[in-house]
C-alpha cells in the first residue's frame, strides 16, 4: 500500500431513476471534500449503461477499470446511486456499504416518501442539501468505522454503570425510552431501547450527531430508515460538555425547553468528573490504563451479534504510521477478511467471492504483512474470530509473525469482559 | 413592549475594552479562543468577583438564507459555515457575556440562549414555531442588506411571529452589512421603517473574523470586539425589560404592538 493511497478520488452521484436527472454529486480527494465534478456526459453514460442493463433485466452492480471501481445501486426504483472510487485498496464491499449508508442518510433527513414519490425534482434537490454534510463525512477520512462495519461505534467508559443509572433516570424524566450518551459520535452508554434500534439508524444517528457543528441543543426531525421511514421522530441532543452529547429519540413530547439546565444539573452534575473522564475516549475508545501490548498500533473489535464495534488507532500514537494511514490499513484489512475469508456477518446478504461449498473450512484467524517484502519490515495485520467477536489488530514491524495469533488471542481475552 | 432604552443608558458601552472588562472577558476565552461551554458548565470567575447570571431565551427569526445560523455562529465565536444550507430543525447556542450596569456599576453575567430554526422545518413541522416562541424573552428579526425581499418580509414576520407576544423585546438586525456597497436596502427605507415600528436596529457584518497566528483558529478577542455592540444591545434591552416588568422603572409610554 503506497503513499498515493491517500490521494484517491471518490465521486458519488445521485440520480432520479426514472428521469435520469442528477439530484446531487459529492466528491472527495485524499479524504477531504472536493469541488471537482464529473462532466455531465460521464454522469449520463454511467447512468445510461446501468439503465440499459435494467431494461434487459440485467442487474449491473459493479465494474472495474485499471484504477477505479464503480458500483451502482437502485433504491425503491426511484433513486439511483453511483459511486466511483480510485482510492487504494477500495473494494465492491466497501462501496456497496457506502451506498447503503448514503441512502440511509437521505431517508434519515428527508424521509422515504419524498424519495419514492418525486413530484418536484427541484424541491427534492433543495431538501437533499441538508444531507450533504453527513454524506461528505462518509466520503472523507473519518475516525469512525461504522459506515463500513455497519456496527455502532462505541467506547468503553471508565465507570459505565453510573452513567447507565443517570441515563435511564433522565430518559424516564424526559418521557422517552430511547436515550444515549455520545462522545464525538461514539456511544458511551445507551438505554436498552436505544440498543434495539435497527440498522442503519443505530449507526446513522450517532454519526449524524458527530458530524454536526457544535450546538448547545438540537431538536431535529429524523426519519428512521428501518423503523419509521415515513413518520418523523424527534432527535433531541443536549451538549453536556463540548464533545459529549446526550441524545433522546422521542415523539411530540417533551418540548426541548423542558430539558432545561436545571433538569440536566439534577441528573448529571453529580457525575461531572466521570463525564469529563470520558472526553479523551473520543479517539482512544478504551479507558486510560487499559493494558495493551506496546506493539499494537491500531485495534478494531467487533461484536457481530450486538452489532457494536470498538475502533482506535491511539495506542503508541507517537510512532509511524500516521493515524490516517493506520485507519486506512485497518479499513482495507477489514474489507479483505470480510469479503474473502470470514463467514458472512449475520444479516448480510452480500455474495461471497468464494464458493459457498468451501464453507466447511471456516478460517478463524489470518494475518497479513503490509509493505516491503524484506524480512522484519512491514506492518503486521492479524484477524481473529472467536464466537460473536472478531478482532483485527495493526502491529508494528517488530512484532514477530509467529507470535501474532497468541498476541491477538490474549488481547481478545482481555477485551471480552468489557465488550 | 416598553419604550426601548437609549443606547448606552443601561449598559456601560465600552466596558469590555477597559482593563477591568478585559480581565473579566478572560473567563469566556481559552488560549485566545472563545471557550465553548457545555450545558453543565458556566464561566468561572475568581471568588472575589462572584457575579449574578441573568439568563434569556432569544428566538432568531428571518427569511431563509438571510444568515440566522451564521449570525449565531459569529456571536458564539464559532466558524461561520461557508456554504448555505437550510437548518434541519431547531438548534440552540449559548453565549455568555459579562457586562457592567450603568446605574449600580455592578457586573452581570448575561447568558443568552439563541434559538435558531430553518424556515422550511418551521413550515413543515407544526411543533417548531410554538417551541421557539414559548417563553422567549426576545425576538431578533433578521434581514439581509443584499436581499430586498427579506427586508420587505419584516412587517409580516413581526406580526406573524411576535404579534401575540407584546411584552417581549424585539430587535431588528441587518446582516451582510459588509456588502453595503451592493445594498438592496437604502438608508431612507430603513429610516421609514424605524419611524413606523420604533424598534432598535443593529447592523452586523458577515465576514469571517480575524484568525490567530496559526492562520486557522479564530481570534477570540478580535471576534468579541466585532460583536460586542450586538451583545451589549441585547443585554441592555433585556435588562431594561426586566426592570420595567418588575416595576423598578416607570413605563410611561406604553406602545401598542403593531
Amino acid at each position: 500500500m503506497g503513499e498515493e493511497g491517500t490521494e484517491g478520488t471518490v465521486h458519488l452521484l445521485c440520480l432520479a431513476a426514472s428521469s435520469g436527472v442528477p439530484l446531487f454529486c459529492r466528491s472527495s480527494r485524499g479524504g477531504a471534500p472536493a469541488r471537482q465534478q464529473l462532466p455531465f456526459s460521464v454522469i449520463g453514460s454511467l447512468n445510461g449503461v446501468h439503465m440499459f442493463g435494467q431494461n434487459l433485466e440485467v442487474q449491473l452492480s459493479s465494474a472495474r477499470t485499471e484504477d477505479t471501481t464503480v458500483v451502482w445501486k437502485s433504491f425503491h426504483d426511484s433513486i439511483t446511486l453511483i459511486v466511483l472510487s480510485s482510492e487504494e485498496g477500495t473494494s465492491e464491499l466497501r462501496l456497496e456499504r457506502l451506498l447503503q449508508m448514503v441512502f440511509g442518510a437521505m431517508v434519515l433527513l428527508v424521509g422515504l416518501e419524498e424519495l419514492t414519490n418525486i413530484s418536484n425534482v427541484e424541491r427534492l434537490k433543495k431538501e437533499l442539501r441538508a444531507c450533504y454534510r453527513l454524506i461528505d463525512s462518509f466520503l472523507g477520512d473519518s475516525e469512525l468505522i461504522g459506515d463500513l462495519t455497519q456496527c455502532v461505534d462505541c467506547v468503553v467508559p471508565p465507570e459505565g454503570s453510573l452513567f447507565q443509572e443517570s441515563l435511564s433516570g433522565f430518559a424516564e424524566a424526559a418521557g422517552t425510552a430511547f436515550a444515549s450518551l455520545l462522545v464525538s459520535g461514539r456511544v458511551v452508554t445507551a438505554t436498552e431501547s436505544w440498543w434495539r434500534l435497527g440498522t442503519p439508524e443505530a449507526v446513522l444517528l450517532p454519526w449524524l450527531v458527530g458530524s454536526l457543528p457544535p450546538q448547545a441543543a438540537r431538536d431535529y426531525p429524523v426519519y428512521l430508515p428501518h423503523g419509521s421511514p415515513t413518520v418523523p421522530h424527534r432527535l433531541l441532543t443536549l451538549t453536556l460538555l463540548p464533545g459529549l452529547e446526550l441524545c433522546l429519540l422521542c415523539g411530540p413530547r417533551p418540548p426541548l425547553s423542558q430539558l432545561d439546565p436545571q433538569l440536566l444539573d439534577r441528573w448529571w452534575q453529580p457525575s461531572l468528573d466521570s463525564l469529563r473522564a470520558c472526553l479523551p475516549l473520543g479517539p482512544r475508545a478504551l479507558p486510560a490504563g487499559f493494558p495493551l501490548h506496546p506493539d499494537i498500533l491500531g485495534l478494531l473489535l467487533l461484536h457481530l451479534e450486538l452489532k457494536r464495534c470498538l475502533f482506535t488507532v491511539e495506542p503508541s500514537g507517537d510512532k509511524d504510521p500516521s493515524p490516517e494511514q493506520r485507519r486506512c490499513l485497518l479499513r482495507s484489512f477489514y474489507t479483505l477478511v470480510t469479503a474473502m475469508h470470514f463467514p458472512p456477518e449475520p444479516g448480510q446478504q452480500e455474495e461471497k467471492v468464494e464458493d459457498t461449498a468451501q464453507r466447511a473450512q471456516v478460517p478463524r484467524a489470518c494475518y497479513l504483512v503490509s509493505g516491503t517484502e524484506e524480512p522484519g519490515t512491514g506492518w503486521r495485520l492479524v484477524a481473529l474470530q472467536l464466537g460473536p467477536r472478531r478482532l483485527l489488530l495493526l502491529l508494528s514491524a517488530q512484532s514477530p509473525c509467529h507470535g501474532l495469533r497468541s498476541l491477538a488471542t490474549r488481547t481478545l481475552q482481555a477485551l471480552t469482559p468489557l465488550f | 413592549m416598553a419604550r426601548p432604552p437609549a443606547p448606552g443608558s443601561v449598559i456601560v458601552p465600552d466596558w469590555h475594552e477597559s482593563a477591568e472588562g478585559k480581565e473579566c472577558l478572560t473567563c469566556i476565552l481559552r488560549k485566545n479562543r472563545r471557550r465553548v461551554f457545555g450545558l453543565l458548565e458556566r464561566p468561572v470567575l475568581p471568588p472575589a468577583v462572584a457575579i449574578d447570571t441573568a439568563s434569556y431565551k432569544i428566538f432568531v427569526s428571518g427569511k431563509s438564507g438571510v444568515g440566522k445560523t451564521a449570525l449565531v455562529a459569529k456571536l458564539a465565536g464559532l466558524e461561520v459555515p461557508v456554504a448555505h444550507h437550510e437548518t434541519t430543525g431547531i438548534q440552540t447556542t449559548v453565549v455568555f457575556w459579562p457586562a457592567k450596569l450603568q446605574v449600580s456599576e455592578r457586573v452581570v453575567m448575561f447568558r443568552f440562549e439563541f434559538w435558531d430554526c430553518g424556515e422550511s422545518a418551521l413550515k413543515k413541522f407544526d411543533h417548531m414555531l410554538p417551541a421557539c416562541k414559548e417563553k422567549t424573552d426576545a425576538f431578533l428579526f433578521l434581514f439581509s442588506f443584499t436581499d430586498r425581499a427579506s427586508f420587505e418580509d419584516l412587517p409580516g414576520q413581526l406580526t406573524r411571529i411576535a404579534g401575540e407576544a407584546p411584552g417581549v423585546v424585539r430587535i431588528v438586525v441587518g446582516s451582510k452589512f459588509d456588502q453595503y456597497m451592493h445594498t438592496d436596502v437604502p438608508e431612507r427605507d430603513l429610516t421609514a421603517f424605524r419611524q413606523t415600528w420604533e424598534l432598535p436596529l443593529l447592523r452586523v457584518k458577515s465576514v469571517p473574523g480575524r484568525r490567530l497566528a496559526d492562520g486557522r483558529t479564530l481570534d477570540g478577542r478580535a471576534g468579541l470586539a466585532d460583536i460586542a455592540h450586538v451583545l451589549n444591545a441585547l443585554a441592555e434591552h433585556l435588562w431594561h425589560q426586566d426592570q420595567v416588568a418588575a416595576g423598578l422603572i416607570p413605563n410611561p409610554a406604553e406602545n401598542a404592538p403593531g
